[in-house]
């Protein structure tokens, strides 16, 4: 599994690259705790790049949605592919994250 | 044509207990994503294969491959992987008693996982709410009915997020209504989360409305299998009559070793 932070304006944009679940999970937890210690208004999770995501893996990023909404900020998802969609759906955190189909509609989503 | 994604497969597995043979060269094989429902009477051996198939017992001859591996020439290690794939729905839901629900489902997870605190407990909320359960983390097992303990069995079964789930009688001992949404939740899970499942079962009711495939056992063999179509149509008198729930036929219901008045005498 492979993270990377990058500001994109005034949003902060992570991408993915890998699985994220039980093994992984852990670590993500820590590098977006470290990564939003500075508190980023608006922060998009890029998942291009990921195939699969387990349960612990859907915990993590609601947790750091939860984060992110006691100081204020706004997280968005992008690139989700079908099947991670549908994992979302069958959750129903579909209704709790907003998700884009990209990285820049995302981005030009935050007003 | 695709190939077959083989995910259990039994190879004449042979069991004994003492002088009893238990199962008598069992072969079978479950495909990914469906729900293999292994069927019979008390004591035809379906029990034992499901502990067969888990790798909780080992066989006296024949083998047994899961996800792809030797269960016998695994080392503990090894066999530990394996068994973080798979989930476990016990007769009994063997609950914790002393332990919340909430503390029962998140077990798996505190006890295999560097997960933190707050995200198991949100994986406790999602189980729970995929058995129709949330918001009774705070409740002790002796303050659920049968049916939602079963339902807590199976939240804790699925934490890890299994790829093949084994029940053992999942509707034993439950009312119609409450083993209908025993095996409604099963074959969600099956479909929703594309889990393969294996079923123990003798509720001829659940094996018609959730499996893909039957295996029916007797006597430690398997004597017919194929889609719940099939078996019904089956022309094999034994399977009519464990279908029919006829105590006349083909298979003996007393199982005497000898004369029931010289047995007394002696």
């Amino acid at each position: 599994m492979n993270l990377k932070f990058e500001n994109k304006g005034e949003t902060m944009v992570c991408r993915i690259d890998g699985d994220v679940d039980i093994n992984t999970s852990p670590s993500i937890k820590k590098l977006f705790d470290k990564a939003l210690a500075k508190k980023a208004a608006k922060m998009v999770v890029n998942l291009q790049g990921v195939n699969y995501v387990d349960s612990s893996g859907l915990a993590t990023l609601v947790e750091i949605l939860k984060n992110m909404r006691q100081y204020g900020g706004k997280l968005k998802l992008s690139n989700l592919s079908p099947k991670i969609k549908s994992l979302f759906d069958i959750t129903k955190l579909d209704k709790l994250f907003e998700i884009a189909s990209d990285e820049e509609e995302a981005i030009a989503s935050f007003i | 044509m695709m190939e077959k994604d083989v995910v259990i497969k039994a190879e004449n597995v042979t069991k004994r207990f003492g002088e009893r043979v238990i199962l008598n060269g069992i072969s079978l094989e479950v495909c990914r994503g469906e729900t293999f429902v292994i069927m019979g009477g008390s004591g035809c051996g379906k029990s034992t294969l499901l502990r067969h198939l888990i790798g909780a017992l080992p066989p006296d001859s024949g083998k047994v491959y899961l996800l792809g591996k030797d269960l016998a020439s695994l080392n503990e290690d090894e066999m530990d992987r394996v068994k973080k794939k798979i989930g476990m729905c016990f007769q009994s839901a063997a609950l914790f008693d002393s332990m919340t629900v909430g503390e029962n489902v998140s077990l798996p997870l505190r006890e295999h996982t560097r997960l933190e605190t707050h995200v198991i407990e949100t994986v406790v909320k999602m189980k729970l709410e995929l058995v129709g359960l949330r918001g009774f983390e705070g409740l002790m097992p002796s303050q659920l009915s049968g049916g939602m303990r079963k339902r807590v069995g199976l939240a804790r079964a699925i934490a890890m997020d299994p790829e093949i789930m084994f029940y053992d009688e999942p509707t034993a001992g439950l009312d119609p209504i409450v083993a209908g949404v025993i095996d409604k939740l099963i074959l969600d899970l099956s479909k929703k989360l594309s889990i393969t499942s294996v079923v123990v079962t003798h509720d001829m009711k659940s094996v018609f409305s959730i499996a893909d495939r039957v295996a029916m056992l007797y006597e430690g063999k398997a004597l017919a299998v194929g889609a719940p179509d099939e078996i019904k149509k089956s022309e094999n008198p034994m399977v009519r009559q464990f279908i029919s729930g006829s105590p006349d036929g083909p298979i003996r219901f007393f199982q005497q070793k000898d004369d029931y008045l010289e047995h007394l005498m002696k």
